[in-house]
């Protein structure tokens, strides 16, 4: 979290115009999710991975560990689906059976399974893109342009610094209590942890009534105005993007023609 | 002198009960440097909050520019326009995603257009020096940077009055240094500076009047000199002396200083007091 955060404000793709940079992301992510064919997605994959890591300068291996994150829940999840256990004859359904049930997988709930892995990839390799590339602060403008409702915006603006400092206050509680020797054996482990948990919540409730205090005594309303980062519109990467989901989009079509696989 | 914020016989009890307050009654001059002295727990940012509303006193009223402050929505926007409060924690003030955004809060409060408030945020990061901070997050920030940006976002709303609620608690001897003078430009364009400190040697050299506030109860007030010659007052508060008056008092009695020598105000001026004591010897 820390890192992506921090390579957001720090990558090479910054100066670009967060709206820009949310479009492409946003229309690539549609096309990963209304492609048939679970090879779009994989291109997809492969072009964000290109573009976080070449164009905005991320660092391959943080990436690749960043993948790990839903790639591991993902396997678990795409595993049930690609098991089938069933006491049916089923169309190419091989396996292991015992007492007449069988264990297996079918042509169908691999393609099925596969499918929905690649989807899943595609999309959350857009998001990544979008977190790794653009700061929040952007994302809040943009928002803000879009007229959504500044009551959201500012809830999502106040999660996003609480984010921080919960994970300051946790940290801090944790480095007093492991100092004290809290965590020296697993019984006061348990006790240390719930100590820990129970005090984020009286520090953290403390905290937001301190901000709130505080923005009051700068004349806080209702609304949290802040000044917007004015990020001038970069025609290449418009048309980079624009052309790269043009690519995809006839991809889709050509694909579908070609395609050997119905889609389900 | 007119007395642009005034405490009249003002009580507080939080609602736990505990006590905060209990009889202030005090009076800041306007123009002037207010030193607010006092132990953990005397009431001094209880206090403070008092003077722009946020909290309300039980007993006992609170003046601005002569006139009781009102409590009405309306009122209370036009007062915390000028009265601003750098608060004693900055991790309690700062809300927003970047730098930038967090000094424009206040000026856009005050509904100023983009323009002015841009020009508001450029000059509030001038003067702070925290010009390379702008598009930065606020949670990467140092402790002292983040000092910084509290200032700059109360500084940005161009109050008649600062409240610096410990402005150098945990800084390092530079960024006091720095601190200090920047609070020494405000004072000089004509806005009134009020800081809490349990710097003893900071409120001496800067201050033109010291409350001491203990237990919730002013029990001392007057000019430095006056202050800090009290020695009941120092004990019951548990201040101690500035080291400028122990050496100058030193100095004197052990006949290096001679008797009627002023008693100096900073450090330079107590060097410039002390006399070669032979000339020919020095030239050796
Ligand atoms: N929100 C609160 N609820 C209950 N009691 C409080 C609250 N805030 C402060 N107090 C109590 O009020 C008293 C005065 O606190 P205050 O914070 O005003 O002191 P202070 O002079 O600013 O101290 P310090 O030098 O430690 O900042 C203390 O006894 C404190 O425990
Ligand atoms: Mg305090």
């Amino acid at each position: 979290m820390f890192n992506i955060d921090q390579y957001a404000y720090s990558n090479r793709l910054t100066q670009v115009h967060p709206g820009e940079k949310i479009a492409f992301a946003l229309a690539t992510l549609l096309i990963a999710l209304v492609a048939p064919q679970p090879a779009l997605p994989a291109i997809i994959v492969a072009l964000m991975a290109g573009a976080a890591i070449g164009a905005a300068g991320i660092p391959a291996r943080f990436y690749l560990q960043l993948f790990l994150i839903p790639f591991s829940f993902l396997i678990a999840g795409v595993a049930m689906i690609a098991l089938t256990i069933t006491n049916q004859p089923l169309a190419g359904l091989k396996g292991l059976t015992l007492l007449g049930w069988t264990l297996g997988v079918t042509p169908a709930s691999l393609h099925l399974a596969g499918k929905i892995f690649f989807k899943s990839l595609g999309a959350v390799s857009c998001l990544y893109f979008l977190s790794l590339t653009t700061p929040m602060v952007d994302i809040m403008t943009v928002l803000k342009k879009l007229r959504v409702p500044a009551l959201l915006v500012d809830l999502i603006s106040l999660t996003y610094r609480f984010i921080f400092v919960l994970m300051a206050t946790v940290n801090d509680i944790y480095t007093a209590q492991a100092a004290r020797l809290g965590y020296a054996s697993l019984r006061t482990s348990y006790h240390s942890l719930g100590q820990l948990v129970a005090n984020l919540f009286i520090k953290t409730h403390r905290r937001s009534q301190e901000l709130f205090t505080a923005l009051t005594a700068r004349g806080y309303e209702e609304e949290l105005q802040v000044l917007d980062v004015p990020k001038p519109f970069s025609w290449p990467f418009l048309f980079l993007a624009a052309g790269l989901d043009l690519v995809l989009l006839s991809l889709m079509f050509i694909f579908r023609r070609w395609t050997l696989w119905p889609p389900f | 002198m007119a007395a642009l914020l005034e405490a009249e016989a003002v009580s507080f009890t939080y609602p736990d009960g505990t006590r905060a307050l209990q009889k202030v009654t005090l009076s800041i001059p306007e123009g002037k440097k207010i030193a607010v002295l006092g132990p953990n727990g005397a009431g001094k940012s209880t206090l403070f909050l008092h003077f722009n509303g946020i909290l309300r006193p039980r007993e006992g009223r609170i003046y601005f520019a002569g006139a009781r402050i009102s409590y009405s929505h309306n009122a209370l926007q036009q007062l915390r326009q000028q009265v601003g409060i750098v608060f004693q924690d900055p991790d309690s003030m700062l809300f927003a995603a970047s730098v930038r955004q967090e000094i424009s809060f206040g000026p856009l409060n005050l509904g100023l257009s983009k323009e002015e408030a841009l020009a508001r945020v450029e000059a509030a990061m001038a003067a702070t020096g925290i010009n390379d901070l702008r598009d930065k997050p606020t949670h990467f920030l140092s402790y002292g940077q983040k000092k910084r940006v509290a200032i700059a976002s109360v500084l940005a709303m161009e109050p008649r009055v600062i409240i610096f609620d410990e402005p150098t608690a945990y800084l390092d001897p530079r960024s006091t240094r720095e601190v200090m003078a920047l609070l020494e430009t405000i004072s000089r364009k004509g806005t009134t500076i009020i800081l809490s400190t349990h710097d003893v040697d900071i409120a001496y050299s800067w201050a033109d009047y010291i409350y001491v506030l203990a237990a919730g109860q002013v029990i001392g007030a007057g000019t430095p000199a006056e202050i800090f010659s009290d020695a009941p007052l120092l004990e019951a508060a548990d201040l101690a002396r500035p080291w400028l008056l122990d050496v100058y008092e030193d100095l004197k009695n052990k006949g290096w200083l001679p008797l009627e020598a002023p008693v100096p105000k900073s450090r330079d001026e107590l060097l410039a007091l002390i006399p070669y004591r032979c000339r020919s010897q020095l030239a050796i």
